[in-house]
């Protein structure tokens, strides 16, 4: 703790301390920040219909190469992980899947980082993988 | 501040609210885009026709007024965790609204032009 303070808002955003919840932390607000730009994006690409058919089509083109559809893969997972683990949050802030209230006993471990959470993290992380290869597939026409 | 016109628990229901609905629409886009085959969906005329259908467009405005509320209001709270102080609040939450408004006001344009063959 006291290294913590030292350290002051590095040691809070270190995402390799305090487990996989400070690296879901931080996954909730990169993937909230990448999805809000990709939907002012998406608005902004959008409206080029309103230029006509060339306008769109050239548009469109942006999309249709190798990095476009990396880039709508990156979309899709980062659209999956942040529903997953959004529904953990709305759970856990409904007071569930905490573990019940106990004595603190050595060695302290809250019972609030429990296995379930943990797994609703990685499982979060999981499905956005597959999201990405199934996207990637639809895109490929594989 | 925003806290001042409503509380932050009621802000964080919106929140929370405006996620869950937006899934539900978010699948329903997909879904269209899916259903019709990716690549045909995006045709210019297909577009077209999918905004000039009134359940559809009404899907779409929804979904940007859900959005939009869902994503300036996170990026709000981003914003409020890495500093506080009650100008850097006000600015935040004004600029987080205007910035919102001005998103609806700019996607809504295209909705309505595009569903009413104003193209």
């Amino acid at each position: 703790m006291e290294k913590d303070r030292k350290e002051g808002i590095k040691g809070m955003a270190n995402p390799g301390r305090y487990g996989i919840e400070r690296v879901a932390y931080w996954l909730m607000r990169i993937t909230g920040l990448g999805l809000l730009v990709y939907f002012i994006g998406h608005i902004y690409e959008t409206s080029s219909l309103l230029d006509g058919k060339a306008a769109w089509n050239s548009m469109l083109e942006l999309t249709q190469t190798t990095e476009g559809h990396i880039f709508l893969a990156l979309v899709i997972g980062m659209c999956v992980f942040h529903t997953g683990n959004g529904i953990r949050l709305m759970i856990a802030e409904a007071g569930f899947g905490f573990g019940k209230a106990r004595r603190p006993d050595y060695p302290y471990t809250p019972s609030s980082l429990n296995m379930k959470n943990k797994l609703c993290i990685y499982v979060s992380i999981g499905l956005a993988a597959l999201a990405m290869m199934y996207g990637l597939g639809v895109m490929y026409d594989v | 501040m925003m806290s001042s016109i409503m509380r932050e628990s009621h802000i964080m229901k919106i929140h929370y609210l405006t996620a869950l609905v937006a899934v539900g629409f978010v699948i329903i886009h997909i879904m269209v885009r899916v259903m019709q085959g990716f690549s045909d969906s995006l045709l210019f005329d297909n577009v077209i026709a999918n905004y000039k259908s009134i359940p559809y467009a009404i899907v779409l405005e929804a979904m940007l007024i859900l959005i939009s509320v869902h994503g300036f209001n996170g990026l709000r709270i981003i914003l409020l965790e890495i500093k506080q102080g009650r100008v850097y609040e006000n600015a935040v939450t004004y600029g987080c609204l205007a910035a919102m408004i001005i998103l609806i006001a700019y996607g809504s344009r295209t909705i309505i032009m595009a569903s009413m063959g104003m193209v």
